[in-house]
């Protein structure tokens, strides 16, 4: 099986940005993926093409995907939707890396975007909410807010902590996405400020919860066939996993946990032939400030309980043994859903490419990105290394 | 005259009160004589989940199996949809055989006493529900004495599964009358509309009160003075008027004063009467007359000689009253309805298909496993096989495993107009009581406070409304019951 590299990766800042369309957006993501790769790429070299997005607005539900793809001129290029609610972008670069795993395609183009800050905020929450479990979930009254909060008051319950660990991601990831100058909440905020936020669903507050966003993020994946004679920057995936599970949280056997974030970080450890020692820096799923905290210990970065315990230290700060979020993460890079996940590798590509200035993670050669559809009905891991031309 | 009997009782109000005092201080004005306080039903609450707390207590407390019960009347004056009949969701709200026969009784405050009639008419086992939450303009005297509340009474000739205890017990009606005359425009809601409201003219109002009742009254085959009553139940639109009917008809006062509800419920409709008929059968009075008015005018009296009658009365109070905004809130004043964006789209057709779970918690249990899995549909959720369940309900109780309380900016447009009229509200996920000490995690609304581990048990509860129709389900709150 053929190795997948990323070897172009852009992003259009994330925010509300009301003179953009989603297919604007789209374009000014995939040129700056190919001015990333150094000038080495053009349209004419693209095999396929796989678009991540929920949809929001049903704006354009059908065909969603040639919608974006035929206005940066890749007509006639095969080109695939893929909706997975919030981990839709990081299953496009999975089915992207599939395709050259494959031996079907040399250079695919896995895009992802969303438009959310142009309807009213009942509108948008109606679009967040059918993602979740429709016929009972969300006839309690929940949005994604209250499953999370649900998952935060299990944990606080069986870890005996209180809100400070969630108000410490947010402390951490405000920071690095101060440095980002393609971050919605680009400023940072002090833990008075995360922990006296107005509630939004206890215990989660206001600091506690990612925005809404709009945006694009495009990777471009190639195969190794493709990395000779090309001379522009690459890293390599080492691991890919994914998983599903069931839509809604009261049907899983725990929720202090996302076990399909587990099983995916396992299966791509397994092949990358790595653990979780072995990563440098990661990207995770931060919708809500708890879902930080299961992934320290779904992706087995520590053990049950002890996430606070690693926040509390900085081992995830930007200069910690293990930084998390360097982009910021959702919670202050923004979550505009269908380019998360893309945006995701985009920050992998700058900081293995040594792209990512202030917020550059040193010495980084390893990465993990990792990103949550639901409160958890699919999820996907992938492990990247530096590679040629870096 | 019928053998049939009022075997046992259950009623709900609402605890939350509005104090008389209250709105005299917020509108200079209280309309509404003899009134101290009414009861205030929460904004998720209708007639119809009222009449299913009552109707529940009722066939807790009654001797008889529920399976045996063959007809449920229904009385309202404000059913939950101008047209449609609310019987069929009750009759699964209560778990009742869906074989039985149901009618509605509404068009006055009467409504009551005339479904308490349909069911001591016909021999068998029956059912009767009224259930009522007046409203008016809320300056008008109908916004003022309006209250809320529910009642229900097991009637049966044919005696129970305790027949030590039935037989020669119960409450059975040894006299009965009934007195029309016309008297248009004392009280009536225009089609289509949501105030009741009148013309009115005070002297003309107390007239078709007092004459009618008290013909009723009179017409009875009883000698009041010889036979003085241990109890009167008596329709009251406010606090003054059943007096006033009584003194005329010559019924010692005092008779009212121990089951009279309306001072501190207020008005509560169809219910008005057989509400404080409940209270005399719980305080075990012998004799006692009730007398229910309808405005039009109609009126109808009866006695009934008491030896015995289980009840069940859920119609205390909590200690902190409302304040007014928080009535005004409730009612829907404050607030514009559901905003732009509505709710997630559950076809009726696949709502329907779900009613056996959202009232009754059915459940499948699996063949291969005997896992259980709820909604009873596609794979088991324990061993992932295709399999045919068989179903079964759970237990009404539960431990809560996880929750949260959404705030503002936390709730799904179909929930926004629920929380701008009760404020945040709680959503958990329950591990409700199985079979074979099995639990089955099932995510729902809160009633109430509540932490992880409370102990909790459902209630019907309306949910949302979609494309006009109301959806109901459980929701649960801390048990025990208020």
């Amino acid at each position: 099986m053929t190795s997948a590299y990323v070897v172009g990766a852009g992003q259009t800042p994330f925010g509300a940005f009301p003179d953009a369309s989603y297919r604007s957006l789209f374009r000014d993501a995939y040129e700056a993926a190919l001015e990333s790769a150094d000038g080495d790429l053009s349209s004419s070299d693209v095999d396929e093409a796989v678009i991540g997005t929920l949809g929001v607005g049903g704006r354009q539900l059908g065909l969603s995907g040639p919608a974006v793809t035929e206005h940066v001129g890749l007509s006639g290029v095969p080109c695939s939707r893929i909706e997975n609610a919030c981990a839709a972008g990081g299953f496009a670069v999975r089915q992207a890396v599939q395709a050259v795993q494959s031996g079907m395609a040399d250079l695919v183009v896995a895009g992802g975007f969303e438009v959310m800050t142009d309807m009213s905020g009942d509108l948008t929450k109606y679009w967040l909410g059918v993602s979740g479990e429709t016929e009972w979930e969300r006839l309690t009254g929940t949005t994604f807010a209250g499953v999370y909060a649900q998952m935060a008051s299990a944990y606080m319950n069986r870890y005996d902590v209180d809100t400070e660990p969630f108000s410490r991601v947010a402390v951490k990831n405000h920071d690095n996405g101060a440095a980002n100058p393609d971050a919605h909440l680009g400023f940072p905020c002090s833990l008075e400020d995360a922990e006296g936020g107005p509630a939004v669903a206890d215990p989660l507050t206001l600091y506690h919860c990612c925005p809404t966003s709009d945006g694009a993020a495009v990777v471009l994946v190639a195969s190794e066939a493709f990395l000779e004679g090309y001379d522009g920057p690459a890293v390599r995936v080492r691991g890919v996993g994914a998983a599903s599970d069931t839509v809604g949280l009261a049907d899983r056997d725990t929720y202090t946990g996302i076990p399909a974030s587990e099983r995916a970080a396992n299966t791509a450890y397994e092949m990358a032939d790595m653990t979780p020692d072995d990563v440098d820096f990661g990207e995770v799923h931060d919708c809500f400030a708890i879902a930080e905290l299961l992934a320290y210990e779904d992706l087995g970065f520590c053990g049950r309980g002890e996430a606070p315990r690693l926040l509390e230290a900085g081992e995830t700060d930007l200069d910690g043994s293990l930084p998390v979020n360097p982009s910021g993460g959702l919670k202050s890079k923004g979550h505009p859903i269908g380019a998360t996940g893309t945006g995701q590798v985009v920050e992998v590509f700058k900081q293995l490419t040594g792209r990512a200035g202030e917020r550059q993670v040193s010495n980084a050669a390893t990465a993990l990105t990792h990103n949550v559809g639901g409160s958890g009905g699919a999820a996907v891991v992938h492990l990247f290394e530096r590679g040629a031309g870096v | 005259m019928s053998t049939q009997r009022i075997l046992a009782a259950g009623a709900y109000v609402p605890a939350d009160r509005l104090e008389a005092e209250t709105v005299r201080r917020a509108l200079g004005r209280f309309d509404a004589p003899g009134i101290s306080q009414v009861a205030v039903p929460d904004p998720d609450e209708d007639t119809l989940t009222m009449a299913v707390e009552a109707g529940i207590r009722a066939l807790e407390t009654a001797p008889i199996d529920t399976e045996t019960v063959e007809r449920l009347a229904f009385a309202t004056t404000t059913p939950p949809m101008d047209e449609e009949d609310p019987t069929p969701r009750l009759v699964s709200m209560l778990g009742l055989e869906s074989g039985l026969e149901t009618s509605v009784h509404t068009a006055s405050t009467l409504a009551g006493c005339r479904a308490l009639e349909a069911a001591l008419d016909r021999s068998g086992t029956a059912l009767v529900v009224a259930s009522d939450v007046p409203r008016g303009a809320p300056d008008t005297a109908i916004e003022h004495a309006a209250g809320a509340g529910a009642v229900a009474f097991v009637c049966s000739d044919v005696g129970g599964h305790d027949e030590t205890r039935v037989a020669g017990e119960g409450a059975q009606v040894l006299e009965r009358s009934t007195v029309t005359s016309p008297y248009p425009g004392t009280r009536f809601r225009r089609r289509g509309e949501h105030d009741t409201t009148g013309l009115g003219i005070t002297a003309y109002d107390r007239q078709a009160f007092t004459e009618t009742v008290g013909e009723a009254l009179g017409a009875l085959a009883f000698d009041f003075e010889s036979r003085p009553p241990d109890a009167t139940a008596i329709q009251a639109p406010d606090g003054k008027r059943p007096y006033r009917a009584a003194s005329a008809a010559g019924i010692d006062s005092a008779s009212l004063e121990g089951c009279v509800t309306v001072h501190d419920v207020g008005d509560t409709g169809a219910a008005s009467a057989l509400l404080s008929l409940a209270v005399a059968l719980e305080n075990d009075a012998e004799t006692i007359v009730l007398a229910g008015y309808g405005s039009g005018a109609v009126a109808t009296a009866m006695v009934l000689e008491n030896t015995g009658v289980t009840t069940s009365l859920d119609v205390g109070a909590d200690d902190e009253p409302l304040r007014y905004e928080e009535a005004l809130r409730r009612r829907g004043t404050l607030s514009s309805g559901e905003p732009d964006g509505g709710g997630a789209y559950v076809s009726i057709p696949t709502w329907r298909r779900s009613i056996p779970q959202r009232h009754r918690l059915e459940v499948g249990v699996c063949p291969d496993c005997s896992g259980l899995t709820f909604p009873p549909e596609g794979a088991c959720d324990e061993c992932d096989s295709l399999v045919t369940f068989t179903l079964e309900e759970l237990s009404r109780t539960g431990t809560v495993e996880a929750v949260t309380t959404i705030e503002q900016g936390g709730a799904p447009p179909e929930f926004v107009d629920q929380q701008a009229r009760g404020g945040a509200y709680r959503s958990a996920i329950v591990g409700f009581d199985g079979p074979g000490g099995e639990t089955v995690s099932i995510p729902t609304q809160v009633i109430g406070a509540l932490e992880i581990g409370d102990r909790v048990e459902t209630r019907i509860r309306r949910l949302y409304d979609q494309e006009g129709v109301i959806r109901y389900g459980c929701k649960v709150a801390r048990v025990p019951r208020s």
